[in-house]
């Protein structure tokens, strides 16, 4: 037959196989054997069965499965042999017996099983026969067969190690008597930790064996392996009588001392890990020194930080859990933590900034999770990474280097834990913290601080936290020294800024003084942003102004300065909005302007239609210097007008010059059309416009008292028809024939408007004659897309008025004689 | 015995004092198989009954006079012809005559010294044997009857351990210890391998019990060894440090005392071998003597004992 390769997959299988086969039917043998009493030939079945496990050809896997397999045969020898010698069978022959066995593989499986036998049907001796057990398995240096071997010890003798207090006062042996020595809990943490460190040497020494090529797969099957390892310390730890004291004088500096002499980081990084979990938070409190002075004796390529990381996860659990004791008082946790942490840093020179930085992530973790109220603790993690720092000498880290992740993990710690920037404020070297990062890192960090913030809507209630807090973001708010020469994405700045634009409105006191103040500090701060930023970020803080404006108007009666304060305000706003200008807007500045003259309106303090008018006529001064696009300037001129239209603040005096302004603008528009609209808008202004009339200071004898006069609409009906006519004029002047229909509707619309408002100057005549010459003209025009919406207006327009026609409301003009 | 029918056969048997309650033990005979004989100790008496049954009753046997001998002899398999008979005694049990019907005759050898221990080995025999004989004209009647001989020691008043330290410069360091040079048959050998230093692959270690068996004198010796046991103590690798334990019973195992130069004939004697092998198969030894000596039994139910030595060898093999 011609030999195939076999992949070394399908080799271990076959192997296995072929393993198990003879499992198979040694086992059968030997159960046939113990079923007709024939011990010495059942066990030298049992010996051959055994004698499988001498092999150096299975991978650990394998080896396993083999392991398995022959220990669940085992059982049936073990029950077999308990019943025997609870029938008297001496036991002390038998111990003697197995031992012929010429291969030490097969002879320790026996023996090991004997051995606990022979302790279960009489624990006289078990002290001794443990101790012989765990020494005999010495003869095992094979590291997989030893490992396995010590497994199944530790397996065997699970139920049956003593886990009793030693016995204080022995009673004296007596002349004749044989001494009892069924053991104490001493024993048996002796046994197994005696075990441990075979196994672990053992498993250590797996990894100098065999080529260094196949290191990478050597140390894989060594992962494997470890839970048989670690198995020794879960079987102390289901000891009963390790108490926190046998923990703290027997049982950790037992482990410890065989972790840090392996000197072998698979070993110790694993063990540590093990520690930390199996043993109960209970019993690491009261030993972290020992614990932690140990992790500054690991292999330099142990990662430390991970074990340190995992016990303080553990213990803030622990503080955390509702039924627990919680931290006792007596132990500084903390204190402990952060001073052998800095033991562990100082004991590893070459230890990674990063993972250093990553120690401290944990210990804030620690301060957090078990001290929440003391931010001190926090504050004290902060001040040592400083110092770190200080002493390393490192600064501008880069955005993508490890040890600025770490940091700005560091940092965003305490602000996703508090959630709450102002507790993040208190911190003292949490500022300082920044000045490490570079420009993206440090600008990063603080979008991260600006969106917490927003996120968690805390509002920032003093000057001075306002002042801090924008310092801390700086990187947001003005340029950097640092900041690289090429201009920032826009659409990612426009992001940006309308975060800051956003964050505004979180600068928020209850106290209108204070909040006066506040907006002081961010003018300065957000004032030296730039002019690309301060587009973004002085308007909400003019509109904030103003919402400042009106809490002091509401709250008159309480602060009888609160006119002069209102003063102040709009002179902030002045100054902030006349920034915008030097910034060369035109457009933002000019609403602004309006917006504010229509506060200053409402708010009303003394003084305010001074005020009011200097708004309006900067805005129309920005109108007549700053715009010249002519779309724009109908719009502005549109606002203007809607804008004054809206006041109601000034009296006859300052409203003539202001309205005749916009009606002079509006005419002087560029392009007909545009005129046309914004002399019928004008026409609006002399109807609704409103003036004060009995303005000035009644004399009662007594105190001044200024009297307001009483807003009153101008509803000056023949100055709204020369507006109209004037619009007509113009629209019939246009050249274009479609946009005169056009307008001549607009204008139609208008006239409705102010005869439905009860101008007598208009009347259906005027109507009339407007629908007639729209009637003449819109047929003339060729129809296009634009017609269509054009004829549409007019028909909505007349069908408007035939419904008024025929169903009059009941205060509304009459119609009468309308042809439609 | 004739088959010719002159004259006429007598059948002689011959029965030991307290056979019934004496204790036999298990003896190799040369070929090999094992059978028991009775046990007798140095000095002890052997005495007992032969009897002489006449094959025919009512028939005649004329003799030149009966004799019993106790014999204990050498027999070098190279040389069969000579019998070394470093004891025989003689017992006249009937003057000549004729016997004319089964007639039985008690002898005895009284406090009879047996210096040495029955030995069946590869290329010599030691055995103690009586022998009847019916002397005739012309074919003596004989019966031969072998009785096990055990010699037995006392506590060795000196016993110190064997400790010594050996290797191979730059390769190989190690310490042993075996806790005695002399041990009984039935004991235990407990020691302890310390590794001073590795630096070979060492895959296995394992202790060897040599038995030398030495005949012949000047040119003409002839050693014969045998490996009565090979036990594994360790599995795999040691590192610098470790120290492997030893423990070898050895009642499991076909063992005699040591015999030095017996009779000028020949000695046995028993070497513990440790052998470290490496993965290349290479070989690392270290043989040292040791004595073995036999104790007396302490008062015990023999059956046990001797299944339990029944049961290590079948196990061994």
């Amino acid at each position: 037959m011609p030999q195939t390769q076999l992949s070394p997959q399908e080799e271990q299988e076959k192997l296995l196989d072929e393993a198990l086969q003879v499992v198979k039917v040694q086992s059968f043998q030997m159960k046939r054997c113990l079923d007709k009493t024939k011990l010495m030939d059942g066990l030298k079945h049992a010996s051959n069965m055994l004698s499988e496990l001498r092999t150096s050809m299975l991978t650990p896997k394998s080896y396993y499965e083999l392991y398995m397999a022959i220990s669940d045969e085992l059982r049936h020898l073990e029950i077999y042999l308990c019943d025997e010698f609870q029938k008297g069978r001496k036991v002390a022959d038998l111990y003697e017996l197995v031992q012929y066995a010429g291969n030490i593989i097969p002879r320790l499986y026996l023996l090991i099983t004997v051995g606990v036998v022979y302790i279960k049907s009489n624990e006289s001796c078990r002290k001794d026969i443990l101790k012989d057990l765990v020494e005999m398995c010495r003869g095992v240096q094979h590291p997989l067969r030893g490992l396995f071997l010590r497994n199944y010890l530790l397996q065997m003798t699970r139920n049956s190690l003593p886990d009793c207090p030693p016995n204080e006062n022995p009673e004296p042996v007596k002349e004749g008597e044989v001494e009892i020595r069924s053991g104490d809990i001493k024993d048996s943490i002796d046994f197994i930790l005696l075990n441990f460190a075979e196994m672990n040497k053992l498993w250590v020494r797996m990894q100098h064996q065999g080529h260094t090529r196949d290191r990478e797969k050597r140390e894989k099957e060594r992962q494997e392996l470890r839970i048989l390892v670690g198995t020794n310390l879960v079987r102390l730890s289901q000891l009963e009588e390790v108490n926190i004291l046998r923990y703290q004088k027997l049982v950790l500096p037992g482990i410890l001392e065989q972790v840090v002499s392996c000197k072998d980081a698979i070993a110790q990084e694993y063990l540590m890990e093990c520690i930390i979990q199996v043993f109960p938070d209970e019993f690491h409190l009261q030993a972290l020194n020992p614990f932690l002075r140990s992790c500054a004796e690991l292999h330099a390529s142990v990662n430390v930080k991970n074990i340190i990381i995992a016990l303080v996860d553990r213990l803030a659990l622990f503080a955390h859990r509702d039924d627990g004791p919680g931290i006792p008082n007596d132990i500084q946790l903390f204190d402990i933590f952060s001073q052998q942490v800095s033991t562990v840093t100082q004991a590893r020179q070459d230890m990674p900034t990063e993972d250093i930085v990553s120690l401290q992530v944990s210990l804030i973790n620690l301060a957090l999770k078990c001290y929440p109220e003391k931010i001190q603790y926090v504050d004290k993690v902060l001040e040592t990474t400083v110092e770190i720092f200080n002493k390393l000498n490192l600064e501008h880290l880069e955005n993508s280097s490890a040890v600025s992740k770490e940091l700005s993990r560091l940092l965003k710690i305490p602000i996703d834990s508090y959630n709450n920037v102002l507790t993040v404020l208190e911190l003292k070297h949490f500022a300082p913290l920044f000045e490490y990062f570079d420009y993206d890192s440090r600008k990063n960090m603080s979008t991260y601080v600006v969106n917490n913030c927003l996120e968690n809507g805390t509002e920032i209630p003093m000057a001075e936290q306002t002042d801090q807090i924008l310092q801390l973001v700086s990187s947001l708010v003005q340029d950097q020294a640092d900041q690289p020469q090429e201009e920032p994405d826009p659409e990612d700045f426009s992001e940006e800024q309308n975060l800051m634009g956003r964050f505004m409105s979180l600068l928020n006191s209850d106290n209108p003084d204070q909040q006066y103040m506040i907006l002081n500090s961010a003018r300065k701060h957000f004032g030296n942003g730039g002019n690309k930023r301060i587009k973004f970020t002085l308007p909400p803080l003019v509109f904030s102004a103003f919402r400042l404006a009106f809490r002091y108007k509401e709250m008159a009666e309480e602060d009888d300065k609160w006119e002069k304060k209102c003063q102040k305000i709009f002179q902030f706003c002045h100054q902030t909005i006349s920034a915008l200008i030097k910034a060369e807007f035109s457009e933002l500045p000019l609403r602004l302007f309006l917006q504010g003259a229509l506060a200053c309106g409402e708010v009303g303090f003394e003084n305010y239609e001074t005020v009011a008018y200097e708004f309006m006529s900067q805005a129309f001064s920005l109108y007549e210097d700053e715009i010249s696009d002519s779309k724009a300037q109908l719009a502005a001129i549109t606002l203007i007008i809607a804008t004054f239209e809206r006041m109601s603040c000034f009296g006859e005096e300052n409203h003539e010059p202001l309205r005749t302004q916009c009606a002079l603008a509006a005419s002087k528009l560029l392009k007909k059309p545009d005129q046309c609209r914004g002399v019928s808008i004008c026409s609006h202004l002399f109807w609704s416009g409103k003036t004060r009339e009995g303005e000035g200071t009644e004399m009662n004898g007594e105190e001044a008292n200024p009297v307001r006069g009483e807003p009153k609409e101008l509803q000056d009906g023949k100055r709204v028809m020369e507006c109209l006519k004037k619009g007509l004029r113009i629209a019939n002047q246009c050249m274009d024939k479609s946009v005169q229909v056009q307008l001549f509707i607009e204008i139609l619309n208008r006239y409705i408007f102010f005869y439905e408002k009860g101008n007598e100057a208009v009347n259906v005549q005027v109507l009339n004659q407007l629908i007639e010459k729209i009637r003449e003209d819109l047929p003339e025009l060729d129809s296009s897309e634009e017609m269509d919406q054009i004829n549409k207006h007019f028909q909505n327009t007349i069908e408007h008025l035939r419904l008024r026609q025929t169903s009059p409301e009941s205060e509304g003009p009459s119609y009468q004689g309308l042809e439609i | 015995m004739s088959f010719f029918g002159f004259g006429t056969t007598a059948d002689i048997d011959v029965v030991l004092d307290g056979s019934q309650t004496r204790k036999y033990v298990e003896h190799k005979t040369e070929e090999g198989r094992k059978e028991k004989y009775p046990l007798y100790y140095d000095g002890e008496t052997v005495a007992g009954k032969v009897s002489v049954s006449l094959s025919k009753a009512g028939s005649k046997l004329e003799h030149q006079g009966i004799k019993i001998e106790f014999i204990g002899q050498i027999e070098l398999y190279y040389d069969r012809g000579n019998h070394h008979e470093f004891i025989s005694l003689v017992k006249e049990l009937a003057r000549p005559g004729v016997l004319t019907q089964s007639t039985s005759f008690d002898f005895e050898f009284i406090n009879v010294e047996k210096p040495y221990e029955s030995y069946t080995g590869a290329n010599v025999k030691l055995r103690y044997f009586l022998r009847v004989t019916i002397v005739r004209r012309l074919t003596d009647i004989t019966k031969e009857m072998d009785i096990v001989v055990h010699t037995l020691s006392t506590y060795p008043e000196v016993n110190n351990s064997l400790k010594m330290e050996v290797g191979i410069e730059d390769c190989l360091h190690i310490e042993f210890e075996y806790n005695k040079q002399k041990y009984h048959l039935k004991d235990v050998i407990v020691g302890k391998i310390y590794f001073l230093l590795v630096r070979i692959k060492i895959k296995h270690m394992e202790l060897a019990i040599i038995k030398r068996e030495t005949t012949g004198t000047g040119p003409n010796i002839y050693n014969e060894n045998e490996t009565v046991a090979k036990y594994e103590i360790m599995d795999g690798a040691p590192v610098r440090g470790e120290s492997i334990p030893i423990r070898l019973f050895l009642a499991g195992y076909d063992l005699t005392p040591t015999m030095r130069d017996i009779n000028k004939k020949f000695s046995v004697r028993y070497y513990l071998n440790l052998v470290l092998v490496d993965e290349e198969e290479r070989r690392y030894f270290k043989q040292q003597e040791i004595v073995l000596w036999r104790k007396a039994d302490r008062v015990r139910t023999g059956g046990q004992a001797d299944e339990s030595t029944a049961w290590g060898r079948d196990y061994q093999a």
